[in-house]
Protein backbone atom coordinates (compact mmCIF):
# COMPACT_ATOMS: atom_id res chain seq x y z
CA UNK A 1 0.00 0.00 0.00
CA UNK A 2 3.15 2.38 0.72
CA UNK A 3 4.62 1.26 -2.19
CA UNK A 4 1.58 2.35 -4.49
CA UNK A 5 0.78 5.56 -2.99
CA UNK A 6 4.82 6.28 -3.35
CA UNK A 7 4.71 5.11 -7.18
CA UNK A 8 1.27 7.70 -7.53
CA UNK A 9 3.04 10.56 -6.16
CA UNK A 10 5.93 9.94 -8.40
CA UNK A 11 4.40 9.48 -11.13
CA UNK A 12 2.21 12.76 -10.80
CA UNK A 13 4.99 14.87 -9.51
CA UNK A 14 7.65 13.66 -12.24
CA UNK A 15 4.61 14.43 -15.37
CA UNK A 16 4.23 17.60 -13.81
CA UNK A 17 7.60 18.20 -14.19
CA UNK A 18 7.71 16.97 -17.58
CA UNK A 19 5.39 19.59 -18.79
CA UNK A 20 6.42 22.59 -16.93
CA UNK A 21 10.14 21.48 -18.66
CA UNK A 22 8.88 21.53 -22.25
CA UNK A 23 7.24 25.23 -21.48
CA UNK A 24 9.85 26.43 -19.20
CA UNK A 25 12.58 26.05 -22.17
CA UNK A 26 10.33 27.18 -25.32
CA UNK A 27 9.87 30.38 -23.43
CA UNK A 28 13.19 30.94 -22.28
CA UNK A 29 12.68 30.78 -18.27
CA UNK A 30 15.40 28.27 -17.39
CA UNK A 31 17.49 30.15 -15.16
CA UNK A 32 14.61 32.02 -13.60
CA UNK A 33 12.85 28.78 -12.54
CA UNK A 34 16.21 27.48 -11.78
CA UNK A 35 16.02 30.25 -9.33
CA UNK A 36 12.32 29.61 -8.11
CA UNK A 37 13.38 25.64 -7.82
CA UNK A 38 16.54 27.06 -5.01
CA UNK A 39 13.60 29.39 -3.58
CA UNK A 40 11.91 26.23 -2.62
CA UNK A 41 14.36 24.35 -1.09
CA UNK A 42 15.03 27.92 0.89
CA UNK A 43 11.53 27.40 1.80
CA UNK A 44 11.90 23.59 2.71
CA UNK A 45 14.95 24.47 4.96
CA UNK A 46 12.46 27.01 6.81
CA UNK A 47 10.16 24.37 7.14
CA UNK A 48 12.62 22.40 8.77
CA UNK A 49 13.64 25.13 10.92
CA UNK A 50 10.49 25.61 12.11
CA UNK A 51 8.84 22.56 12.06
CA UNK A 52 6.30 22.13 9.85
CA UNK A 53 5.71 20.54 6.93
CA UNK A 54 8.29 21.36 4.21
CA UNK A 55 5.65 21.14 1.63
CA UNK A 56 4.00 24.23 2.45
CA UNK A 57 6.86 26.28 3.28
CA UNK A 58 8.30 25.31 -0.12
CA UNK A 59 5.25 26.20 -2.28
CA UNK A 60 5.15 29.75 -0.32
CA UNK A 61 8.84 30.37 -1.27
CA UNK A 62 8.56 29.00 -4.75
CA UNK A 63 5.24 31.08 -5.12
CA UNK A 64 6.16 34.50 -3.50
CA UNK A 65 9.79 34.39 -5.60
CA UNK A 66 7.95 33.64 -9.07
CA UNK A 67 5.72 37.10 -8.81
CA UNK A 68 8.28 39.32 -7.12
CA UNK A 69 11.38 38.27 -9.76
CA UNK A 70 9.88 39.96 -12.41
CA UNK A 71 8.66 43.26 -11.13
CA UNK A 72 11.90 43.29 -9.32
CA UNK A 73 13.81 43.06 -12.62
CA UNK A 74 11.73 45.52 -14.26
CA UNK A 75 11.65 47.97 -11.04
CA UNK A 76 15.90 47.52 -10.85
CA UNK A 77 16.70 47.40 -14.58
CA UNK A 78 18.84 44.15 -14.03
CA UNK A 79 18.25 41.19 -16.78
CA UNK A 80 15.96 38.86 -15.00
CA UNK A 81 18.50 36.01 -15.81
CA UNK A 82 21.29 38.39 -13.51
CA UNK A 83 18.95 38.71 -10.84
CA UNK A 84 18.02 34.47 -10.84
CA UNK A 85 21.24 33.71 -10.79
CA UNK A 86 22.27 36.45 -7.39
CA UNK A 87 18.47 35.35 -6.31
CA UNK A 88 19.80 31.60 -6.70
CA UNK A 89 23.24 32.12 -4.59
CA UNK A 90 21.68 33.76 -1.78
CA UNK A 91 18.79 31.08 -1.39
CA UNK A 92 21.27 28.30 -1.60
CA UNK A 93 23.14 30.61 1.33
CA UNK A 94 20.17 31.03 3.12
CA UNK A 95 19.39 26.70 3.14
CA UNK A 96 22.60 26.00 4.24
CA UNK A 97 22.07 28.89 7.32
CA UNK A 98 18.50 27.62 8.14
CA UNK A 99 19.59 23.96 8.10
CA UNK A 100 22.44 24.72 10.48
CA UNK A 101 20.10 26.23 12.77
CA UNK A 102 16.94 23.73 12.79
CA UNK A 103 16.62 21.90 15.83
CA UNK A 104 18.38 18.56 16.79
CA UNK A 105 21.90 17.26 15.93
CA UNK A 106 23.30 19.61 12.50
CA UNK A 107 22.97 17.59 9.83
CA UNK A 108 20.60 14.55 11.39
CA UNK A 109 20.74 12.32 7.80
CA UNK A 110 17.21 11.80 7.49
CA UNK A 111 15.50 15.05 7.84
CA UNK A 112 18.20 17.05 5.70
CA UNK A 113 18.51 14.74 3.58
CA UNK A 114 15.31 14.74 2.77
CA UNK A 115 15.05 17.90 1.41
CA UNK A 116 18.71 18.00 -0.52
CA UNK A 117 18.46 14.48 -1.75
CA UNK A 118 14.63 13.41 -1.75
CA UNK A 119 13.27 10.93 0.24
CA UNK A 120 10.20 8.25 -0.03
CA UNK A 121 9.66 8.27 3.87
CA UNK A 122 7.99 11.45 4.06
CA UNK A 123 5.51 10.69 1.09
CA UNK A 124 1.72 10.38 3.26
CA UNK A 125 -1.47 9.73 1.84
CA UNK A 126 -2.28 13.41 2.45
CA UNK A 127 0.82 14.45 0.39
CA UNK A 128 -0.50 12.69 -2.69
CA UNK A 129 -3.92 14.07 -1.66
CA UNK A 130 -2.42 17.58 -1.97
CA UNK A 131 -0.76 16.26 -5.12
CA UNK A 132 -3.35 15.13 -6.90
CA UNK A 133 -5.93 18.38 -6.06
CA UNK A 134 -2.85 20.80 -7.42
CA UNK A 135 -2.22 18.40 -10.54
CA UNK A 136 -5.74 18.65 -11.31
CA UNK A 137 -5.60 22.39 -11.06
CA UNK A 138 -2.47 22.68 -13.26
CA UNK A 139 -4.54 20.22 -16.32
CA UNK A 140 -7.52 22.95 -15.76
CA UNK A 141 -5.53 25.96 -16.21
CA UNK A 142 -3.44 24.78 -18.73
CA UNK A 143 -6.88 23.13 -20.53
CA UNK A 144 -8.20 26.30 -19.96
CA UNK A 145 -5.89 28.40 -21.41
CA UNK A 146 -4.53 26.33 -23.71
CA UNK A 147 -5.35 28.53 -26.83
CA UNK A 148 -3.29 31.48 -25.68
CA UNK A 149 -0.44 29.50 -23.81
CA UNK A 150 0.35 27.78 -27.29
CA UNK A 151 0.49 31.65 -28.89
CA UNK A 152 2.41 32.58 -26.34
CA UNK A 153 5.11 29.72 -27.44
CA UNK A 154 4.92 30.47 -31.06
CA UNK A 155 5.77 33.63 -30.58
CA UNK A 156 5.54 35.46 -27.61
CA UNK A 157 6.65 39.41 -29.18
CA UNK A 158 3.67 38.65 -32.03
CA UNK A 159 0.99 37.60 -29.28
CA UNK A 160 1.66 40.87 -27.19
CA UNK A 161 1.70 42.86 -30.31
CA UNK A 162 -1.72 41.44 -31.11
CA UNK A 163 -3.30 42.43 -27.50
CA UNK A 164 -2.47 39.58 -25.00
CA UNK A 165 -0.73 40.54 -22.15
CA UNK A 166 1.56 37.81 -22.27
CA UNK A 167 3.07 38.83 -19.29
CA UNK A 168 0.35 37.93 -17.49
CA UNK A 169 0.10 34.17 -18.52
CA UNK A 170 3.65 33.83 -18.17
CA UNK A 171 3.73 35.08 -14.58
CA UNK A 172 1.22 32.14 -14.26
CA UNK A 173 3.28 29.44 -15.99
CA UNK A 174 6.09 30.66 -13.74
CA UNK A 175 3.60 29.67 -10.78
CA UNK A 176 2.63 26.79 -12.24
CA UNK A 177 6.14 25.16 -12.18
CA UNK A 178 7.25 27.01 -9.13
CA UNK A 179 4.07 24.62 -7.65
CA UNK A 180 5.67 21.62 -9.51
CA UNK A 181 9.10 22.32 -8.14
CA UNK A 182 7.77 22.31 -4.86
CA UNK A 183 5.26 19.50 -4.93
CA UNK A 184 8.35 16.77 -6.35
CA UNK A 185 11.38 18.13 -4.05
CA UNK A 186 9.92 15.72 -1.46
CA UNK A 187 10.61 12.80 -3.21
CA UNK A 188 13.44 13.66 -5.28
CA UNK A 189 15.47 16.43 -3.06
CA UNK A 190 16.65 19.78 -3.94
CA UNK A 191 19.57 19.04 -5.64
CA UNK A 192 17.66 17.28 -8.35
CA UNK A 193 14.49 18.61 -8.74
CA UNK A 194 15.60 21.16 -12.07
CA UNK A 195 17.30 17.62 -13.37
CA UNK A 196 13.59 16.42 -13.63
CA UNK A 197 12.38 19.82 -15.42
CA UNK A 198 15.30 19.21 -17.58
CA UNK A 199 15.51 16.23 -19.04
CA UNK A 200 12.27 14.15 -19.92
CA UNK A 201 11.83 17.94 -21.42
CA UNK A 202 14.83 17.54 -23.69
CA UNK A 203 13.30 14.28 -24.69
CA UNK A 204 10.28 15.91 -25.59
CA UNK A 205 11.30 18.23 -27.96
CA UNK A 206 12.32 15.00 -30.37
CA UNK A 207 8.23 15.05 -30.81
CA UNK A 208 6.97 17.04 -33.76
CA UNK A 209 4.41 19.05 -32.28
CA UNK A 210 3.84 21.16 -29.03
CA UNK A 211 0.92 18.66 -27.53
CA UNK A 212 3.26 15.77 -28.38
CA UNK A 213 6.44 17.21 -26.73
CA UNK A 214 4.36 18.53 -23.41
CA UNK A 215 2.74 14.49 -23.74
CA UNK A 216 6.02 12.91 -24.19
CA UNK A 217 7.87 14.61 -21.12
CA UNK A 218 5.20 14.24 -19.27
CA UNK A 219 5.13 10.49 -19.89
CA UNK A 220 8.72 10.52 -19.33
CA UNK A 221 8.81 12.59 -16.56
CA UNK A 222 6.49 10.00 -14.96
CA UNK A 223 7.98 6.84 -16.01
CA UNK A 224 11.31 8.03 -14.39
CA UNK A 225 9.62 9.28 -11.18
CA UNK A 226 8.05 5.52 -10.84
CA UNK A 227 11.10 3.52 -12.04
CA UNK A 228 13.44 5.54 -9.95
CA UNK A 229 11.24 4.70 -7.13
CA UNK A 230 11.60 0.94 -7.58
CA UNK A 231 15.17 1.24 -8.47
CA UNK A 232 15.61 3.11 -4.58
CA UNK A 233 14.04 0.20 -3.07
CA UNK A 234 15.87 -2.28 -5.14
CA UNK A 235 19.23 -0.88 -4.27
CA UNK A 236 18.76 0.89 -1.24
CA UNK A 237 19.66 4.50 -2.82
CA UNK A 238 18.85 7.88 -3.14
CA UNK A 239 15.60 8.14 -4.54
CA UNK A 240 16.06 11.62 -5.93
CA UNK A 241 19.50 10.19 -7.17
CA UNK A 242 17.75 6.76 -8.91
CA UNK A 243 15.18 9.15 -10.75
CA UNK A 244 16.97 11.03 -12.34
CA UNK A 245 19.25 8.66 -13.29
CA UNK A 246 16.37 6.74 -14.71
CA UNK A 247 15.45 9.79 -16.57
CA UNK A 248 19.05 9.91 -18.07
CA UNK A 249 19.13 7.04 -19.40
CA UNK A 250 15.85 7.35 -21.33
CA UNK A 251 17.67 10.29 -22.73
CA UNK A 252 19.70 9.04 -24.19
CA UNK A 253 17.84 6.03 -25.44
CA UNK A 254 15.30 8.58 -26.89
CA UNK A 255 18.10 10.79 -28.69
CA UNK A 256 19.76 7.45 -30.34
CA UNK A 257 16.45 6.46 -31.54
CA UNK A 258 16.08 10.12 -33.02
CA UNK A 259 19.93 10.23 -34.07
CA UNK A 260 18.82 6.85 -36.37
CA UNK A 261 15.61 8.03 -37.75
CA UNK A 262 16.86 11.25 -38.38
CA UNK A 263 19.72 9.41 -40.54
CA UNK A 264 16.95 7.42 -42.46
CA UNK A 265 15.33 10.48 -43.71
CA UNK A 266 18.15 12.33 -44.69
CA UNK A 267 20.18 11.90 -47.91
CA UNK A 268 24.15 13.43 -48.11
CA UNK B 1 -18.39 64.02 -32.74
CA UNK B 2 -14.94 63.97 -34.20
CA UNK B 3 -13.35 60.94 -34.85
CA UNK B 4 -9.79 59.97 -33.17
CA UNK B 5 -6.87 59.29 -35.32
CA UNK B 6 -6.36 56.43 -36.13
CA UNK B 7 -2.16 57.04 -34.65
CA UNK B 8 -1.18 60.07 -33.27
CA UNK B 9 2.68 60.44 -32.26
CA UNK B 10 3.77 63.83 -30.51
CA UNK B 11 7.20 64.55 -30.19
CA UNK B 12 7.93 61.14 -29.74
CA UNK B 13 11.58 59.62 -28.69
CA UNK B 14 12.49 56.09 -28.84
CA UNK B 15 15.71 54.35 -27.18
CA UNK B 16 16.52 51.05 -27.14
CA UNK B 17 17.86 50.07 -23.53
CA UNK B 18 21.80 50.38 -23.49
CA UNK B 19 21.85 52.49 -26.32
CA UNK B 20 22.32 56.40 -26.37
CA UNK B 21 21.50 57.07 -29.38
CA UNK B 22 17.94 57.65 -30.17
CA UNK B 23 16.24 55.28 -32.50
CA UNK B 24 13.73 57.53 -33.54
CA UNK B 25 13.74 61.12 -32.39
CA UNK B 26 10.96 63.99 -31.80
CA UNK B 27 8.75 62.13 -34.07
CA UNK B 28 5.45 63.88 -34.69
CA UNK B 29 2.86 62.06 -36.93
CA UNK B 30 -1.00 62.26 -37.23
CA UNK B 31 -2.54 59.42 -39.36
CA UNK B 32 -6.13 59.35 -40.06
CA UNK B 33 -8.32 56.39 -40.00
CA UNK B 34 -8.97 55.43 -43.70
CA UNK B 35 -5.19 56.47 -44.41
CA UNK B 36 -3.05 54.29 -46.84
CA UNK B 37 1.02 55.31 -45.40
CA UNK B 38 4.16 54.64 -47.14
CA UNK B 39 7.07 54.84 -44.48
CA UNK B 40 10.31 55.01 -46.03
CA UNK B 41 14.50 55.33 -45.58
CA UNK B 42 17.22 53.84 -45.01
CA UNK B 43 18.59 50.76 -43.53
CA UNK B 44 18.80 51.64 -39.45
CA UNK B 45 16.63 55.11 -40.30
CA UNK B 46 13.76 53.76 -37.56
CA UNK B 47 11.18 52.29 -39.76
CA UNK B 48 11.01 49.62 -37.48
CA UNK B 49 10.85 51.34 -34.49
CA UNK B 50 8.59 53.98 -35.44
CA UNK B 51 5.73 50.72 -36.34
CA UNK B 52 7.08 49.11 -32.75
CA UNK B 53 6.71 52.06 -31.10
CA UNK B 54 2.99 52.68 -32.14
CA UNK B 55 1.84 49.15 -31.42
CA UNK B 56 3.42 50.06 -27.79
CA UNK B 57 5.87 47.10 -27.68
CA UNK B 58 8.83 49.60 -27.76
CA UNK B 59 7.88 52.10 -24.85
CA UNK B 60 9.43 55.67 -25.83
CA UNK B 61 11.35 57.62 -22.93
CA UNK B 62 9.25 60.78 -24.13
CA UNK B 63 6.53 62.00 -26.06
CA UNK B 64 2.80 60.41 -26.88
CA UNK B 65 1.77 57.43 -29.01
CA UNK B 66 -2.07 57.30 -29.22
CA UNK B 67 -4.31 54.56 -31.45
CA UNK B 68 -7.01 55.09 -31.78
CA UNK B 69 -7.40 56.97 -28.79
CA UNK B 70 -5.61 54.65 -26.67
CA UNK B 71 -2.26 55.82 -24.68
CA UNK B 72 -0.05 53.06 -25.93
CA UNK B 73 2.31 53.30 -23.08
CA UNK B 74 -0.22 53.25 -20.09
CA UNK B 75 -3.53 51.02 -21.73
CA UNK B 76 -2.10 49.58 -25.04
CA UNK B 77 -4.12 45.91 -25.03
CA UNK B 78 -7.33 47.28 -26.58
CA UNK B 79 -5.98 49.35 -29.32
CA UNK B 80 -3.94 46.25 -30.21
CA UNK B 81 -6.65 44.34 -30.34
CA UNK B 82 -7.81 46.77 -33.32
CA UNK B 83 -4.41 46.24 -34.78
CA UNK B 84 -2.78 43.54 -37.05
CA UNK B 85 0.94 43.55 -37.19
CA UNK B 86 3.17 42.01 -39.62
CA UNK B 87 6.60 41.56 -37.89
CA UNK B 88 10.31 42.17 -40.31
CA UNK B 89 12.34 39.43 -38.62
CA UNK B 90 9.00 36.61 -39.25
CA UNK B 91 11.50 33.56 -40.18
CA UNK B 92 10.84 30.45 -37.95
CA UNK B 93 13.83 27.73 -37.80
CA UNK B 94 13.42 24.34 -39.78
CA UNK B 95 12.53 22.80 -36.09
CA UNK B 96 9.81 24.91 -35.44
CA UNK B 97 6.77 22.72 -34.50
CA UNK B 98 3.78 24.61 -35.12
CA UNK B 99 1.50 24.41 -38.32
CA UNK B 100 0.33 26.91 -40.78
CA UNK B 101 -3.44 26.56 -40.01
CA UNK B 102 -2.62 26.93 -35.90
CA UNK B 103 -0.38 29.93 -36.43
CA UNK B 104 -2.96 31.71 -38.59
CA UNK B 105 -5.56 30.95 -36.03
CA UNK B 106 -3.35 32.04 -33.47
CA UNK B 107 -3.98 35.58 -34.60
CA UNK B 108 -7.68 35.36 -34.62
CA UNK B 109 -7.78 33.56 -30.79
CA UNK B 110 -5.65 36.84 -29.77
CA UNK B 111 -8.58 38.53 -30.16
CA UNK B 112 -11.07 35.73 -28.45
CA UNK B 113 -11.81 34.85 -25.17
CA UNK B 114 -9.63 32.66 -23.33
CA UNK B 115 -8.52 31.98 -27.33
CA UNK B 116 -11.30 29.88 -28.39
CA UNK B 117 -12.40 30.11 -31.51
CA UNK B 118 -15.74 29.27 -33.25
CA UNK B 119 -16.74 27.35 -36.39
CA UNK B 120 -16.95 30.88 -37.95
CA UNK B 121 -13.52 32.07 -37.16
CA UNK B 122 -12.08 28.49 -38.42
CA UNK B 123 -14.10 29.10 -41.46
CA UNK B 124 -12.33 32.88 -41.55
CA UNK B 125 -8.64 30.98 -41.32
CA UNK B 126 -8.90 28.72 -43.88
CA UNK B 127 -10.91 31.61 -46.44
CA UNK B 128 -7.47 33.64 -45.60
CA UNK B 129 -5.34 31.27 -46.30
CA UNK B 130 -7.00 30.49 -49.48
CA UNK B 131 -7.05 33.92 -50.70
CA UNK B 132 -3.37 33.81 -50.09
CA UNK B 133 -2.70 30.74 -51.89
CA UNK B 134 -1.05 28.97 -48.75
CA UNK B 135 -4.67 26.96 -48.74
CA UNK B 136 -2.70 23.65 -49.68
CA UNK B 137 -0.02 24.33 -46.85
CA UNK B 138 -2.30 24.13 -44.33
CA UNK B 139 -1.03 21.13 -42.39
CA UNK B 140 2.57 21.71 -42.93
CA UNK B 141 5.19 23.04 -40.27
CA UNK B 142 5.74 26.51 -40.84
CA UNK B 143 9.90 26.39 -40.46
CA UNK B 144 10.00 24.18 -43.48
CA UNK B 145 8.13 26.65 -45.81
CA UNK B 146 10.36 28.84 -47.61
CA UNK B 147 10.61 32.72 -46.95
CA UNK B 148 8.12 33.44 -48.88
CA UNK B 149 5.70 31.06 -48.27
CA UNK B 150 6.31 31.87 -44.40
CA UNK B 151 6.32 35.76 -45.55
CA UNK B 152 2.38 34.80 -46.59
CA UNK B 153 1.25 32.90 -43.38
CA UNK B 154 2.91 35.90 -41.39
CA UNK B 155 0.41 37.96 -43.50
CA UNK B 156 -2.14 35.74 -43.82
CA UNK B 157 -2.03 36.29 -39.85
CA UNK B 158 -2.60 39.65 -40.10
CA UNK B 159 -5.49 39.69 -41.99
CA UNK B 160 -7.31 37.15 -40.40
CA UNK B 161 -8.24 39.56 -37.47
CA UNK B 162 -9.91 41.94 -40.02
CA UNK B 163 -7.84 44.66 -38.58
CA UNK B 164 -8.86 48.53 -38.31
CA UNK B 165 -5.39 49.08 -38.48
CA UNK B 166 -2.48 47.31 -40.03
CA UNK B 167 0.82 47.53 -39.42
CA UNK B 168 3.68 46.07 -42.54
CA UNK B 169 7.21 45.95 -42.09
CA UNK B 170 9.11 45.08 -45.50
CA UNK B 171 5.65 43.18 -46.33
CA UNK B 172 7.26 42.33 -49.92
CA UNK B 173 10.69 41.81 -49.09
CA UNK B 174 10.19 37.76 -49.71
CA UNK B 175 7.57 37.52 -51.97
CA UNK B 176 8.53 36.99 -55.91
CA UNK B 177 7.39 39.51 -58.47
CA UNK B 178 3.26 38.30 -58.61
CA UNK B 179 2.98 37.55 -55.14
CA UNK B 180 3.91 41.24 -54.77
CA UNK B 181 1.93 42.40 -57.05
CA UNK B 182 -1.12 40.08 -55.99
CA UNK B 183 -0.24 41.99 -52.42
CA UNK B 184 0.20 45.26 -53.45
CA UNK B 185 -3.64 44.80 -55.16
CA UNK B 186 -4.87 43.44 -52.08
CA UNK B 187 -3.75 45.85 -49.99
CA UNK B 188 -5.06 48.63 -52.20
CA UNK B 189 -8.76 46.93 -52.00
CA UNK B 190 -8.55 46.37 -47.92
CA UNK B 191 -7.85 49.92 -47.78
CA UNK B 192 -10.59 50.80 -49.93
CA UNK B 193 -12.86 49.63 -47.55
CA UNK B 194 -11.78 51.06 -44.95
CA UNK B 195 -8.92 49.93 -43.55
CA UNK B 196 -6.14 52.02 -42.09
CA UNK B 197 -2.72 50.47 -43.18
CA UNK B 198 0.87 51.74 -42.54
CA UNK B 199 3.07 50.24 -44.77
CA UNK B 200 7.18 50.53 -44.22
CA UNK B 201 9.51 49.35 -47.27
CA UNK B 202 12.83 50.68 -47.73
CA UNK B 203 12.28 49.75 -51.93
CA UNK B 204 8.47 49.68 -52.37
CA UNK B 205 7.23 48.07 -55.80
CA UNK B 206 4.61 50.31 -57.32
CA UNK B 207 1.77 50.70 -54.27
CA UNK B 208 -1.57 52.40 -55.83
CA UNK B 209 -3.98 54.26 -53.37
CA UNK B 210 -1.60 55.70 -51.09
CA UNK B 211 -3.02 58.63 -49.47
CA UNK B 212 0.59 59.74 -47.67
CA UNK B 213 4.45 58.81 -47.34
CA UNK B 214 6.67 59.65 -45.04
CA UNK B 215 10.36 59.31 -45.33
CA UNK B 216 12.62 58.65 -42.55
CA UNK B 217 16.61 59.50 -42.23
CA UNK B 218 18.48 58.88 -39.01
CA UNK B 219 15.47 58.85 -36.45
CA UNK B 220 13.96 61.88 -38.08
CA UNK B 221 11.21 62.63 -40.35
CA UNK B 222 12.39 63.77 -43.38
CA UNK B 223 9.40 64.40 -45.24
CA UNK B 224 5.73 64.09 -45.24
CA UNK B 225 3.59 64.23 -48.17
CA UNK B 226 0.05 63.85 -48.74
CA UNK B 227 -0.78 62.38 -51.90
CA UNK B 228 -3.74 63.05 -53.86
CA UNK B 229 -5.51 60.36 -55.96
N1 LIG C 1 17.37 45.74 -30.53
C1 LIG C 1 18.09 46.85 -30.78
N2 LIG C 1 18.97 47.29 -29.86
C2 LIG C 1 19.70 48.40 -30.07
N3 LIG C 1 19.62 49.14 -31.16
C3 LIG C 1 18.75 48.79 -32.12
C4 LIG C 1 17.94 47.61 -31.98
N4 LIG C 1 17.16 47.50 -33.08
C5 LIG C 1 17.48 48.54 -33.87
N5 LIG C 1 18.43 49.31 -33.30
C6 LIG C 1 19.00 50.55 -33.86
O1 LIG C 1 17.96 51.48 -34.06
C7 LIG C 1 18.09 52.14 -35.30
C8 LIG C 1 16.83 51.97 -36.11
O2 LIG C 1 16.63 50.63 -36.41
P1 LIG C 1 15.37 50.07 -37.18
O3 LIG C 1 14.16 50.74 -36.65
O4 LIG C 1 15.40 48.60 -37.13
O5 LIG C 1 15.67 50.59 -38.66
P2 LIG C 1 14.98 50.19 -40.03
O6 LIG C 1 13.80 49.33 -39.74
O7 LIG C 1 14.60 51.50 -40.64
O8 LIG C 1 16.00 49.49 -40.84
C9 LIG C 1 19.34 51.57 -35.96
O9 LIG C 1 20.39 52.47 -35.78
C10 LIG C 1 19.61 50.29 -35.22
O10 LIG C 1 20.99 50.07 -35.13
MG1 LIG D 1 13.37 47.43 -40.29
Amino acid sequence: MFLLTVLSASIIAGSLCGISGVLIARLRLSTLVFAIAHAALFGAAIGLFLNIDPLYTAMMLAILSSVIIGPLSDATGVPSDTLAMVMFSTYNALTFIFIFLSPGPTLAAEKVGGILWGSILAVTRTYLAVLVILAYLYALVLALLWNRFQSILFDRRLAEAEGVNTRLYVYLLTILSGVAISVSLKIVGGFLVFSLLYIPAACGFTAENIKRMILLSALIGGTSGSAGVILSFILNLPVGACIVVTATVIFIAVSIYAYIKRKQKTVF
Amino acid sequence: MVLDPAVELRNVTTIYSGENRPAIRNISLEINAGDYVLVTGPNGSGKTTLLETILGILKPVSGIVKVFGHDMVRSPYKARMMCSYLPQDFMKKPDEPFKVREIVAMGLASKRALGRLSRDDWKRVDEVLKLLGIDKLSDRPIGRLSGGQQQKVFLARALSRDPKLLLLDEPFSSLDDDSRRFVADLLYKLNRKGMTIVLVSHAPPKIAGLTMRVRLVDGCIAGVERCSS
